[in-house]
């Protein structure tokens, strides 16, 4: 199965979302150059792999060799629409500034999330002509949804005109395997896995979204069996952390069984017992997801 | 020791903080310690999970407030507890809102049919957090309750909650958006040369991307225009009720390093707007780690002693993670926000105890000096 141009992760908080896609980002580096594009305001994934901090929104810059950064805001999206619909400077300018306008906008939210899938288009557009993959950092699975559905939304409220030519192309993009993904990132844990089921039975049923995977994070293996557990009663501080780590491997195995079950393609990652989660982190990370995208 | 936290001479907490961190459970947590100290508590919560309803023996199809049975939980006070919960129904909310307001019955078809009002009813524009704050003045001044728990949306900026019901009411009071949709005439002679050029630009904007935003701008606006008093009455109120010195904030975080870095920012943020933070709660800490001599005297065998030593190895990288993270909250916050740790149960609560045990271990972490 070959990969999607751009691949979009989401996923519910505290899933990893962000570690995931950096390390997402490093191991297709190693085959292709990749840029990693972060939609979250918090820039998280970029702060992970980046030196050095303050680039401006919308500019790439290196993160490493084959890899590239990009922080984009939906809001600078909309200046650069407006800039292009716009052309006069001065008025465009005015007209950003200007509180009513801000009023509009913020009446008519999906406007600004529209215009950022379209920028998703357009770059993984160019990433197919230069042989370059994208990973997109994208916000946690509520937004992330809102975000994905506003294209059937733009139709609805621009039945003529630019918008509504533009909702097409978008539609036809995210619905197209070879240009979009989407990568659910899931942590061992109930509630976690619940979204990331309705996650993606909603990106399959109602948006049509045809390359979906289930990213299952933070995993462990057994370590202590049924009898060792047993054995460890008196010990009672270590005996609870026995069972903590054999919970988390008991539900790693529930969470593959279900996401599976859902028809999705699962790729494991184990939980890094590191006093720190940095590049390095990501690195080990990188390594897995390579494994496992060679495996496919 | 001080209480984990004040109760008795307040009326109103609010939980804020980012998502996936535990905030509807803590809030339900917190309300059950009210309970607990023997008082009468509503909880509001948004989008609880539906282990969540059964802990709390809600039924998920009913916004309304609903008894939560607190037997065997509470016990021995003169006063009798109550506790009640309730689902927050933002969509619900605000059309009931509507309808108390509109003028007439064709006014209130107008709004609601209206693609702005459509827009600005969805989460995203932030009347969630609108409606919260108006169901939540809807509980405070009904008689019954003496605390309110209030959990609120997840949000990247903690002000953008406290700060709904100004948002609003600037949109609907805007009498250049008022005058925005008119055409032609003296009446535009009001509008600022910048909101002229927003109009002009906007209806060539209009005419190419396919919207009608200046139709619907001014068809939300002129149908709004009878209810504004009533709105801006609610908006008030509300806003004196968060500035309370009765009204406890709340910023409910994980140890994570990302969402330690939010809370200090809600912090911040929080603090820059004159409004206090009482506390930050750092929610699914781990547990304090065993003895590792305690492995060697065990009676057990040497391979199974190996597995105990790596696993302990293991979490305690895990808990330094955590207490570094924990001490650059504490180092940047700890002079003006006490800074309290919840335990993580090691799985989601299941039931009252479950609540009541977070509720009940919910401890200071702010270091002494």
């Amino acid at each position: 199965m070959s990969l999607p141009r751009l691949i979009f992760v989401t996923g519910k908080g505290g899933t990893g979302k962000s570690t995931v896609a950096a390390a997402l980002a490093l191991a297709l580096a190693r085959h292709h150059p990749t840029t990693l594009a972060d939609l979250d305001r918090r820039k998280s994934a970029l702060r992970l792999l980046a030196s050095r901090d303050g680039h401006n929104d919308g500019k790439p810059y290196s993160l490493a060799d084959g890899l590239e950064g990009i922080a984009l805001s939906p809001h600078h999206e909309l200046q650069a629409f407006i800039e292009r619909m716009v052309p006069v400077k001065a008025i465009s300018r005015r007209m950003l500034q200007s509180r009513t306008f801000g009023y509009v906008t913020a009446a008519l939210p999906g406007l600004e999330a529209f215009l950022m899938l379209d920028r998703l288009r357009i770059m993984a557009g160019e990433a197919a002509l230069k042989d370059r993959y994208l990973v997109v950092d994208g916000p946690a699975s509520g937004s992330a949804l809102e975000l994905l559905s506003v294209a059937s939304g733009v139709k609805g409220i621009a039945p003529s005109g630019t918008l509504n030519r533009l909702a097409d192309n978008v539609h036809s993009f995210l619905i197209d395997a070879t240009r979009f993904g989407v990568a659910i990132t899931v942590s061992a844990e109930e509630m976690a896995l619940r979204e990331a089921l309705e996650t993606a039975a909603t990106l399959r049923d109602r948006l049509g979204i045809q390359w979906i995977v289930a990213i299952l994070n933070a995993t462990s293996k057994a370590l202590f069996d049924t009898a060792e557990i047993a054995a460890l009663s008196p010990l009672k501080a270590h005996a609870q952390l026995a069972r903590r780590r054999n919970a988390i491997a008991e539900y790693t195995v529930h969470a593959r069984e279900q996401l599976k079950a859902a028809g999705l393609a699962v790729v494991e990652l184990p939980t890094l017992f590191l006093p720190e989660l940095g590049r390095s982190a990501a690195n080990q990370l990188a390594d897995k997801i390579d494994k496992a995208l060679a495996h496919r | 020791m001080r209480p984990p936290l004040d109760l008795a001479n307040h009326r109103l907490i609010i939980c804020l903080g980012p998502g996936g961190v535990g905030k509807t459970t803590m809030s339900a947590a917190l309300a059950l310690y009210g309970a607990i100290e023997g008082r009468s508590v509503d909880v509001m919560t948004v989008d609880p999970a539906p282990r969540l309803l059964d802990a709390l023996g809600l039924d998920a199809s009913s916004s309304e407030p609903q008894r939560v049975p607190l037997d065997g939980i509470v016990s021995g006070h003169r006063k009798r507890p109550r506790m009640r919960a309730l689902k927050l129904d933002p969509k619900g909310t605000f059309d009931a809102l509507v309808e108390r307001y509109a003028p007439s019955e064709q006014a209130r078809a107008t709004i609601l049919q209206n693609r702005i009002y459509r827009n600005l009813s969805d989460a995203l524009s932030g009347v969630g957090d609108y409606m919260a704050m108006e169901k939540l003045l809807e509980l405070h001044l009904a008689p019954g309750a003496d605390l309110i728990v209030l959990d609120t949306p997840p949000a990247s900026e903690a002000i953008d909650f406290l700060d709904a019901p100004r948002r609003l009411l600037d949109l609907l009071n805007s009498r250049a958006i008022t005058l925005l949709g008119r055409s032609g005439g003296s009446l535009l002679r009001g509008l600022k040369m910048v909101d002229f050029a927003a109009r002009t630009v906007l209806s060539a904007f209009d005419r190419a991307t396919g919207l009608n935003l200046l139709g619907d701008v001014q068809g939300f606006v002129e149908s709004f225009a009878g209810m504004y008093g009533g709105f801006a009455e609610r908006a008030q109120k509300a806003g004196a009720l968060l500035r309370s010195p009765e009204t406890i904030i709340v910023i409910v975080t994980t140890a994570e390093a990302a969402r330690i870095a939010q809370a200090r920012e809600f912090d911040a943020s929080l603090e820059k707007a004159g409004l206090k933070v009482d506390a930050i709660v750092v929610n699914r800490m781990m547990p304090a780690m065993p003895d590792p001599s305690e492995i060697a005297r065990a009676k057990i065998s040497s391979a199974l002693k190996r597995k105990l030593a790596r696993n302990l190895k293991d979490f305690q990288a895990l808990k330094d993670r955590e207490t570094h993270a924990l001490n650059e909250l504490r180092g940047a916050v700890a002079s003006r926000t006490r800074v309290l740790g919840a335990p993580d149960l090691g799985h989601e609560p299941r039931s009252l105890k479950d609540l009541a045990e977070i509720a009940r271990s919910i401890g200071d972490l702010t270091p002494v000096h």
